[in-house]
Order: structure tokens, then sequence, then C-alpha cells
């Protein structure tokens, strides 16, 4: 069932002559590791942003579930659809690593033992047990990116959306976060990776979208890749 | 009309300094429209001082009910039975309070006028140490990326799945009060961060700058602060007089 939705999307930054994107047509399954690709300044990251109810299409429509974006509101749709920025320094807010990491969760309500287990577990996998009490903004470039990636991860989102996650990661670190991406995928969640990584693209995705100057070049669509054979 | 960037710095004072001293509402509409005047000789366009004026709308809005409530005398308007509600003296603050803010809104747009090298050039010619003048300048340029944080964040915050905007009150001020730290502080980081990338491009690295430019006064700088100083020297002095 077609999860997310673009209709005759067009999106233009204010103030700008040359809209960002242009004639988006795209539908995205619930499950199913689909990348997004593309030159700089193609699109890439308006196009998530959009489909997150950040940015408003200025014309055509964006769905989810088959209703208008705008008819959630952002925390509805973060509690459903967990997204990563680009630049994690955007992203990250508490004071320290585990709150960080524990945000999502104690603010739904869970009780303080589940989530003190739920952090420890993240920060472990994500080797930033270290950090536990650090403020955020004091780790290093990776060290922040990994961390984002965990505090979208401890919620339990349904649908991710990771653009570039891999920007900043080692290669042992990358193999971690494929290796947890692709668990996660199996479980049944969806994700979009927007990535210029191309051999990490290769490994993960079942389906690549190409974009190139605000339009969608070429759509693989969705076919098997051997990380999910059983 | 080309004037210097001190100049309209003058101006801004002056212009925000009555404001700030008066309290009559018929007093600061005259003040206000003096304002947005020369904001239109300076060819600033009347949609952007209105873009400018319009995140404070809902902020003036409340002020304007709050202090309409609150402060008491003159004439009963509306009564909810006994309890007076709008009182004319409170319909005056009320206005008061919101033009005061239009106006020093409007004469801050003054410093958009120009870019933030003349500025930075100007105070230095007037013997304003070139550091400070530029972290002057800075802070100025700053406040727009200050705004943008706060956005990012408060973006974050909810798509982590705070419903920020249906949370009571109580819980909302806690949220924002645990918020403002590390907000504040990652402000800061940032800066740093700017600071030693100006160092390693040499910045303070030599005790004397040159400059490429030499801003003038020329007579009609003189005047204009002349008349603005007097101007407003004067309606002050008035001003406590009539006190
Ligand atoms: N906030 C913004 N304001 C104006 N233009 C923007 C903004 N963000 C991105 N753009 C422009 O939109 C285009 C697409 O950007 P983006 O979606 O970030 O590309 P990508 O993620 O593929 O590198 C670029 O030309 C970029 O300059
Ligand atoms: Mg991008």
């Amino acid at each position: 069932m077609t999860f997310l939705e673009l209709s005759r999307v067009v999106f233009s930054y204010p103030r700008k002559m040359k809209p960002a994107l242009t004639g988006i047509d795209l539908s995205l399954d619930k499950d199913g590791v689909t990348a997004i690709v593309g030159p700089n300044g193609s699109g890439k990251t308006t196009l998530t942003k959009l489909l997150i109810g950040v940015l408003r299409p200025t014309e055509g429509e964006v769905r989810l579930e088959g209703r208008p974006v705008e008819e959630y509101s952002l925390a509805e749709i973060g509690r459903r659809i967990g997204y990563v920025f680009q630049n994690p320094d955007l992203q990250l807010f508490c004071s320290t690593v585990a709150e960080e990491v524990g945000f999502g969760l104690a603010n739904r309500g869970c009780e303080p033992a589940y989530v003190q287990e739920k952090v420890a577990f993240y920060l472990d996998y994500f080797e930033l047990t270290a950090y536990r009490d650090v403020f955020p903004l004091y780790l290093s470039q990776g060290e922040k990116q990994r961390l984002a990636i965990a505090a979208v991860l401890a919620n339990e989102p349904e649908f991710l959306i990771l653009d570039e996650p891999t920007i900043g990661l080692d290669a042992c670190r990358k193999k971690n976060l494929e290796d947890y991406l692709k668990k996660v995928a199996r479980l049944g969640s969806g994700m979009i990776l927007v990535s210029h990584d191309e051999p990490f693209v290769d490994k993960m995705a079942e389906r690549v979208v190409t974009l190139a100057n605000g339009r969608i070049q070429s759509d693989s669509g969705r076919k098997v890749n051997a990380a999910y054979e059983a | 009309m080309k004037l210097d960037p001190r100049t309209k710095m003058v101006m801004a004072i002056c212009l925000s300094s009555l404001a700030l001293l008066y309290d009559t509402p018929d007093r600061l509409l005259l003040l206000l429209a003096a304002t947005v005047a020369l904001l239109l000789l300076f060819r600033f366009n009347p949609g952007a001082v209105w873009g400018y004026l319009k995140p404070f709308l809902s902020l003036m809005l409340f002020l304007f009910v709050i202090q309409s409530i609150f402060s008491p005398g003159g004439a009963v308007l509306l009564a909810a039975g006994p309890v007076p509600l709008v009182t004319s003296q409170g319909l005056s603050t009320g206005a008061s309070v919101v033009l005061r803010i239009m106006v020093v809104t409007a004469s801050a747009m003054l410093f958009t006028t120009f870019s933030s090298r003349d500025f930075i050039l100007g105070l230095v010619q007037w013997k304003v140490p070139y550091e400070l003048a530029f972290m002057v300048a800075i802070a100025i340029r700053f406040l727009p990326v200050f705004r943008d944080e706060m956005i990012n964040v408060v973006t974050a915050v909810q798509l982590r799945g705070v419903e920020l905007k249906k949370v009571p009150w109580g819980k909302k001020t806690a949220m924002y009060r645990r918020l403002f730290f590390p907000i504040v502080f990652g402000a800061m980081l940032k800066a740093q961060q700017l600071a030693v990338a100006m160092e390693a491009r040499g910045f303070r690295a030599y005790p004397r700058r040159t400059y490429l430019r030499r801003l003038d006064l020329r007579r009609a700088d003189y005047m204009s602060m002349l008349l603005f100083l007097s101007a407003t020297l004067t309606l002050m002095g008035a001003d406590v007089m009539v006190k």
C-alpha cells in the first residue's frame, strides 16, 4: 500500500526564481529501502522536507496514507516518520547525550525504567556510552551523526528518512549503521536514504530514484537486493 | 537620499529614545508616521516594512489586550456587571505599548538600509575600536541566524513527537526552560567557531588595519544629525517641562 505520495509537486524557496523541484510524482510503500541520489543542489533535501511537512509544496500535493500532509501536526508525523537531518547540529537540543536519546520516549510518557533500558541499548549500539553525560554539540562530527541517528531510531518510528547518513562516519561505523538499518528494514520498516555514497546505496537500496535539476531523472522501481534475501 | 550609516544610526537612536519617553497614543502615532516616512525616503518599500512588523503582530495584540484589561482608570467602556473590563485609560495604555514597539522595530529597520561593512567603517572612523564595531555588526548579522536556529530547534523538537502547540502552558514553559540552555550554549559555540575561523584568516593579527574606502560625512549628514538631535532634545525637554 502507498504510504507516502507526491503528486505533481512543484516547490520554490521564497525569493528564488527557479523552483527547487518541478513536476515530482513519486509514491513510496510502507516497506522497502529507497535511495534518493543526485548531484549537490538537485533538490534531494528539499524533497525529503516536503515529505515530512516541514516545507509545504508551492503546487501539487503530498499525502501520507492518503491524507494531505498538512492535516497532520509535525509531532504526529514525527512519531511515525523518523527524520535524520543532513546537519546533525540542527537536531540536537538536549543537555546531555543520554537525554537526547531518551527525549522522544520520555515525552511519550514511557516508564523511566523502560526509557533507561532503551537509552542504554542505543548508546551501546552506536558506541556512545562513554559520552552519555557530554553536551551533544561537543561531540565530533561523526559522533554527532551517530547520536542524531540513535535519537531518531530510539523513537522506533514506522518509517525512516535519513539525509546523507554516512557523512562523517568511518568505515567501521558505517558498517554498523548499515547492519542496523538492514535489520530495521527486514523487520518491515520502510526507509528513504539520501546519499552520495554509491557503495552504501548499492548495498542498501532496493529502489533508486535519481534527481537532477529538481526533476526525477530516473526511477529504478523496486528490485530485489541480495541483502534482504533470507 | 543617500546618507552615511552613522547619520542613520543617530536617527534610529533619536526615534527610539522618543518612543520610550512618550506614553500617549497620539504622539506615538505621529512618531510612527515620521519613522515610516523616513524609511520610505530611504527607498524601503512598504511591503518590506509590513513584512518586518508582521511576526510581532500576535505579540502586539496580546500586549494590547493585557494592557487594556489591567490598566484601570478613566471612563468605563465595557463592563461585566460591576467589574470594569475595558476603560479609556486601559485602551490608551494598550495602544501606546503597541505603538512604541512598532516605532522601535521600524527605526531598527534603518539599520538594514546599509551594509554591515559600512556600519563598521563608520564606527571605526568615529574611533570606536575595530573589534568592538565588528562585534556589534556580527551581532546584528547574527540575529536572523539566531531566529533560524530557534525555528530549527522548534521543528526538531516537534519531529521527535512533542506537540508543542498542544502541551499545556505550564509544561510548555518547563520545556522552553529546559531547551533554553542548550540553544544559547549551542549558539555561543557556533560564534566561537566563527571567531576561530576569523583568527585563522588573520583577524587581529596586525595591530593596524587599513581600509579600502573612507566614509565621509557630508553636509547633508551634518544637517540631518543636527536636526534630529536638536529636535529630539527639544521634544524631550518639552515633555519633561510639561510633566
Ligand atoms: N533555505 C533555502 N533557501 C533558498 N534556497 C535553498 C534553500 N535550501 C536549498 N535551496 C536551494 O534549493 C536547491 C536544492 O537544494 P537541496 O534540496 O538542499 O539539494 P541537495 O540536498 O540535493 O543537495 C539548491 O539550488 C539550493 O541552493
Ligand atoms: Mg542535501
